[in-house]
């Protein structure tokens, strides 16, 4: 009685669960041993058959196309980043102005902010024990001239629109 | 410095960064091409495939476990696209006349060799579709047969017998007498 074919397939397949009678039986029947080696043989050249190289990459495909979030050109960069100190520059020139307009608010020394502050907290303390809203001091106005405001913000916002407007430049394509 | 482990890239390409998952893709699309064309047998059609793989799995990030191995995983996904591909087919394509080369043997030994090759290949490519995916993922993915009807969703008699009658097919071709 030889191996069935089933046999030697699950044999060299480490898939059997008769390994022992089996190579008891290849030891004594030539025959099957022939069979078993035959079916070695397919194995190697199965094994043997070389690897391919493409002709191309295939990840170019996922780094260019695929790519959601694309790296920007050097150029776009550098605007990016002049933008950002003329904005800089913008706000220190714009500082000045804005400096002049301040004395118009009076601000207090730091002994007498904390003094008020406590001040404010004990009558606070004092509103909420009664649950009445306290009374807040009215603010001195700030007299900032409207031209001098304007042109500030319009200088700044033409700089940020720029900018911005070479960024989103390829995506609006 | 050493290099990212596959895990390390998956993460990273989970977060968005497709760099990443290139790097991935250098590393496993020779294997991923060699499944397709040892099924396909032409090269076109075996890249094409190959590239969609990668698609395919560059879009199951979110669900791919990092538990698992990458290299395997997309090889297995490669040859179940491979046989979806044949069975959509239904047509046998003319082979591809593509031949092995190994330019580090003797021009006499590397003409024997690409003779046998394609000899194998065109053995390969002359079985039916299911068969040809069975013997990719026994001999080349070395994928045990409880895994295969797994991942074929074939019952355990089916791989079997789709694997023994592939061998015997391609034993006839092979070593036939001339």
């Amino acid at each position: 009685m030889h191996l069935t074919d089933d046999q030697l397939n699950e044999y060299l397949d480490n898939e059997s669960a008769e390994r022992a009678q089996i190579d008891l039986h290849l030891a004594s029947c030539s025959e099957c041993a022939a069979r078993l080696t035959a079916l070695q043989t397919l194995f190697a050249e199965l094994d043997s058959l070389p690897e391919l190289e493409l002709t191309h990459s295939l990840a170019a495909r996922f780094t260019r196309d695929v790519n959601l979030t694309p790296q920007l050109p050097r150029w776009l960069t550098l605007t990016a980043s002049l933008q950002a100190v003329l904005a800089l520059i913008t706000l220190i020139v714009a500082a000045p102005f804005v400096a002049n307009l301040l004395p118009a608010i009076e601000t207090p020394s730091l002994t007498v902010m904390l003094i008020q502050l406590q001040a404010q907290w004990t009558t606070w303390l004092d509103v909420l024990s009664t649950l009445q809203l306290p009374q807040f001091p009215q603010l001195p106005p700030l007299e900032i001239s409207s031209l001098m405001l304007t042109l500030t913000l319009a200088g700044a916002s033409v700089l940020w629109l720029v900018g911005n407007g070479l960024l989103l430049r390829k995506q609006i394509k | 410095m050493t290099a990212p482990t596959d895990r390390d890239l998956l993460v990273r390409a989970m977060r968005g960064d497709n760099d990443a998952f290139g790097e991935l893709v250098t590393r496993y699309q020779t294997g991923v091409f060699n499944v397709c064309y040892r099924i396909l047998h032409e090269r076109g059609e075996a890249e094409d495939l190959a590239q969609e793989t990668f698609m395919r799995a560059y879009n199951r990030l979110e669900q791919f476990d990092l538990e698992r191995e990458f290299g395997p995983w997309v090889r297995r996904v490669a040859a179940n696209l491979c046989l979806n591909h044949l069975e959509s087919r239904r047509v046998s394509a003319p082979l591809d006349d593509e031949r092995d080369a190994d330019q580090s043997q003797r021009p006499e030994k590397q003409v024997e060799v690409k003779e046998r090759s394609e000899q194998i290949r065109g053995a390969l490519a002359s079985l039916p579709a299911q068969y040809r995916v069975v013997v990719e993922l026994r001999h080349y993915q070395e994928m045990s047969y409880d895994e295969i009807a797994s991942e074929l969703k074939i019952p355990l008699s089916d791989v079997k017998s789709h694997l023994f009658r592939a061998r015997k097919l391609l034993a006839e071709k092979l070593h036939a007498p001339d």
